[in-house]
């Protein structure tokens, strides 16, 4: 007898994995509404954090009856404050990710860690590009795990296309959100444009940056010789380029260039980068490649 | 010399006139392959990049065409076919003479023989033969033969190269270069190119020095390249006999070292293959010693004589020697009763039968020497005659005996024939006289040998007829004061001499590689001779039975065959002293001029298509592997 499985994305047994998995930020970003995330400062949870003198106008239901008895002078007993943190997840459904299950691999990893922020109680929120100038699908604020579903169908019946740029759907996608966070931005990041400006923005806006760049098997190693006439899927836009395999080591040299960029992008905005290629499996990405950097645990 | 390379076919330059459609179907053709990629980003900075920092980018952007112009340029001049000039000159018609006698199979240190080393700088020349030039190979030995037509087809002159091989026998450079110059009458012959180890027949010149002399004008220039001697060797250089007693021989072997160092070698004689004298001998760079072996017998002998070399010895042709011993018996001689002062003369030698004795004479179909004041006793069977008062019958019309007294100007006081005889003061009452308008080069065009000159004419003459030697003493010695002479039985005495070399019953010469001498057949059917090497040859005797002009090109026992069976066997060794020396002369002397001898490899014109046709070929290969390899890079 065979277990109808929950999503088409992943099998029942990566998303019960997922479930016991929860997002590790470097730095607490989190909101002022109650969540699973202690937050700096004092609050009302069970968890004891300090002890304080007593200020008039404090809550005496706070007050250690059992020192006031020893001492004769009341303190008050603080507990650790819980909020939510915010889980953005950013899918680059350009045509450019319609090579070599580029776009799967990403459906697939927003939408684990969707499975993650659902189940640890944070609230996640999902954006990807689709076909068609200027149109950017949305997956609304949602929380817990009724929102399971939704958020896994949101993440399968996302089409790619169109030539949306990554910049262009992070500024589309910070105009829609509010709240701090993490944010996962899966995408190839070939853009020309400068990621600079909507990397700040996502800084500023309170979300840590979790980029995962997916590149196909052909551009990581591509193997190509002679004349070619290169056109680009997204654009149409031809580039002659002779003797195509001298110029091979100088094309490893800028894809490495472009990924140590990206790299230093979210270092200097406390956030993280990891390249993959689309061949990666799935499992091998998140039990093994995230967990092993800390980017869950 | 001009350090520029000429150029043997300018009108193939032509082809450098394909590279204008070879660039315009290049272009024309360049049809890029269409590859849809996921986006541009990387590889619009790799080019931006590219641009930048590369020099070189038009270059490899059309690196298929540069090297398909460069494969095409090659093969344009290949076809041109340069070449770098050589020292030497260029001749259009060049015989090469290589001298392939006895000497040029002696080898050196590492085994190689000096017919090798010429073979290999001659294949030299054929190998870069340019176009236009041809040349013609002649083996010289004792003759020459050529063994190619003019030509320039490389595998025909190479085939005719490898089928050269050493002769055993003496060379002989006039035969090659009568050949080269009758070649002259029918090509334009500026040079001819002798390759040889310089080991020729040594002559005094006038101060006396040995040269290697060659009665010959050079009709054309002689470029004479010689190749280094061999190492040490030793050999038998003669081979003799002489009978000392009714059974019993005085065998005499000489032995040479050459120049190279002291040599060392025992020496055995075996009489029909078992061993009957053995020495050892020790020489010093360039002596010769004479060994004496003792051999009893009064019946007919094969000997042989064998050296064993005891050290390095370059030639092994001049090892071996073989001597046929005759039957002993004595020298029959007819002179008429009346010529009484001859047969009191012929009466104090030993060993002579004379005929006829006034009785009952056996009857003889053969004398050793006839001597006679008839020219009708010329009808007799003699190896020897000695006509006294008699004029040949060729030369009456030439000669007449007049009377008056003939005055001896001259002799050949070393012949063998007049050895001690003294003809001053000789009173001669006939008078032999050139006739009007005859002089003594008319004498000797047929064949005669003035040995004697009077003053009016000829006094003796002598004249060889294949085995027969005759002697004619113009003038009869009864009118003579010559008997009366000490000199008379010296004379007789060296007649008898002569007649005993004839019938080979004193000396005996072993026989020499060349031609084989005349030897009689019992009949007159066809001769199959068996050569030392395995070869046959098939030779028909004269009509007197008389098998002549063998040749003996190989040093062994020749086999004689008639009719399946062998009636003799002969023996031929090298028994040359010039050939076993192995000495190479520096120079040789022709009539008007001196050659020297270059020891360097010819510097000939050297073609240059074959190697831009390899590179052509390599730049061939790097367009492939430009056109098919791999992706270069690095692996992420």
């Amino acid at each position: 007898m065979t277990t109808a499985q929950l999503t088409s994305l992943f099998p029942n047994d990566v998303l019960a994995r997922c479930e016991r998995l929860r997002i590790n930020p470097l730095r607490r970003r989190t909101n002022h509404s109650r969540g699973e995330h202690h937050a700096g400062k004092g609050g009302a949870s069970t968890e004891f954090a300090d002890y304080r003198d007593y200020s008039p106008g404090d809550d005496v239901r706070y007050v250690d009856w059992n020192i006031f008895a020893r001492t004769g002078d009341p303190f008050l007993k603080l507990y650790k404050h819980e909020e939510e943190m915010h889980v953005v997840l950013l899918v680059d459904g350009s045509q450019s990710m319609q090579f070599e299950g580029k776009f799967d691999l990403a459906r697939q990893l927003a939408a684990a860690f969707g499975v993650m922020g659902l189940l640890n109680v944070e609230r996640v929120s999902g954006y990807a590009t689709k076909s068609g100038m200027g149109a950017i699908a949305m997956l609304p604020s949602c929380r817990g795990r009724v929102s399971l579903r939704k958020m896994l169908a949101f993440f399968e019946g996302l089409e790619g296309g169109g030539a949306f740029t990554v910049d262009d759907m992070i500024e589309q996608a910070l105009k829609r959100h509010s709240g701090k966070g993490v944010c996962v931005i899966v995408s190839d990041f070939l853009t020309t444009g400068d990621l600079t400006r909507p990397f700040n923005r996502l800084h500023s806006a309170g979300l840590e940056i979790y980029a995962l760049q997916i590149l196909g098997p052909t551009e990581m190693d591509p193997e190509l010789t002679g004349d070619l006439r290169f056109v680009d899927s997204e654009t149409g836009q031809t580039l002659d380029v002779s003797s195509v395999g001298e110029l091979l080591g100088l094309y490893h040299e800028h894809r490495r260039g472009l990924a140590d960029h990206i790299a230093t992008l979210c270092r200097q905005r406390q956030g993280r980068f990891l390249s993959l290629s689309s061949a990666d499996d799935i499992q091998t990405v998140l039990f093994d490649q995230l967990l092993r950097r800390g980017w869950v645990r | 010399m001009n350090w520029l390379p000429g150029i043997t076919t300018p009108a193939a330059a032509w082809l450098f006139a394909l590279l204008v459609p070879l660039v315009v179907f290049y272009f024309l053709k360049l049809k890029r392959t269409r590859v849809e990629i996921p986006s541009l980003a990387l590889w619009l900075s790799v080019i931006e990049d590219q641009r930048v920092n590369s020099p070189f980018q038009k270059f490899k952007r059309n690196l298929l065409l540069l090297l398909q112009v460069a494969v095409l340029c090659l093969l344009a001049l290949a076809a041109m076919q340069p070449f770098v000039r050589g020292r030497s000159q260029r001749a259009e018609h060049l015989p090469i003479l290589i001298d392939c006698s006895a000497s040029m199979a002696a080898t050196d240190d590492q085994g190689r023989s000096r017919l090798d080393l010429v073979k290999q700088q001659v294949r030299e020349i054929i190998t870069n033969l340019l176009s236009g030039q041809r040349l013609t190979l002649v083996a010289v030995s004792d003759s020459a033969q050529r063994l190619t037509e003019f030509t320039d087809n490389q595998r025909v002159l190479l085939d005719a190269l490898n089928r050269i091989r050493v002769r055993e026998v003496e060379g002989n450079l006039e035969e090659g270069l009568q050949l080269a110059q009758a070649l002259a009458r029918s090509f334009q012959i500026d040079a001819v190119r002798f390759y040889s180890d310089g080991n020729l027949p040594l002559r005094p010149d006038e101060t006396g020095r040995q040269v290697a002399g060659v009665n010959f004008d050079l009709p054309f220039e002689l470029q004479f390249h010689r190749i280094d001697p061999g190492g040490a060797n030793i050999g038998i250089t003669a081979f003799t006999a002489r009978r000392s007693g009714p059974e019993r021989w005085d065998v005499f072997v000489r032995v040479e070292g050459s120049d190279a160092g002291q040599t060392a070698a025992g020496v055995e004689l075996l009489a029909g293959g078992v061993p009957v004298g053995d020495d050892t001998i020790i020489l010093e760079a360039g002596q010769s010693q004479r060994i004496v072996f003792t051999y009893d017998s009064a019946d007919a002998a094969s000997l042989e004589v064998r050296l064993r070399p005891d050290g390095p010895d370059s030639l092994a042709a001049d090892n071996v020697a073989w001597l046929d011993l005759p039957v002993s018996r004595p020298l029959s001689v007819y002179c008429p009763l009346e010529l009484a002062a001859y047969r009191h003369s012929l009466s104090g030698l030993g060993g002579i039968e004379l005929l006829p004795t006034g009785g009952r004479d056996p009857q003889r179909a053969l004398y050793d020497l006839v001597i006679a004041d008839d020219l009708a006793q010329a009808d007799q069977e003699a190896q020897t005659f000695l006509f006294i008062g008699v004029v040949p019958a060729d030369l009456s019309s030439l000669i007449s005996i007049g009377t008056g007294l003939a005055q001896v100007v001259d002799w050949k006081r070393d012949d063998p024939l007049l050895q001690h005889v003294m003809f001053q003061d000789v009173e001669i009452t006939d008078q032999p006289t050139l006739a009007e308008g005859v002089d003594e080069g008319d004498i000797e065009s047929l064949g005669y040998e003035i040995l004697v000159q009077g003053n009016t004419g000829p006094l003796v003459l002598r004249r060889r007829e294949g085995r027969i030697a005759s002697v004619y003493l113009l003038f009869h010695t009864d009118r003579s004061t010559l008997p009366y002479r000490v000199g008379f039985p010296v004379l007789v005495s060296n007649v008898v001499g002569l007649a005993r070399d004839q019938a080979e019953l004193s000396d005996v010469r072993g026989i020499a590689t060349g031609v084989l001498p005349e030897l009689q057949v019992p009949s007159k059917a066809a001769v199959d001779v068996r050569t030392p090497s395995g070869q046959s040859l098939s030779v028909l005797p004269d009509a007197e039975g008389t098998l002549k002009g063998i040749a003996a090109h190989e040093v062994g026992q020749y086999d004689i065959r008639q009719e399946g069976q062998t009636i003799r066997r002969v023996g031929a060794g090298l028994l040359s002293a010039t050939e076993t020396s192995l000495w190479g002369v520096e120079e040789i002397q022709f009539r008007e001029l001196t050659v020297g001898a270059s020891d360097q490899p010819v510097s000939t014109d050297k073609p240059l298509w074959s190697y831009l046709a390899y590179a052509a070929f390599v730049f061939l290969l790097v367009e492939w592997w430009v056109f098919l390899r791999r992706p270069g890079g690095e692996a992420a």
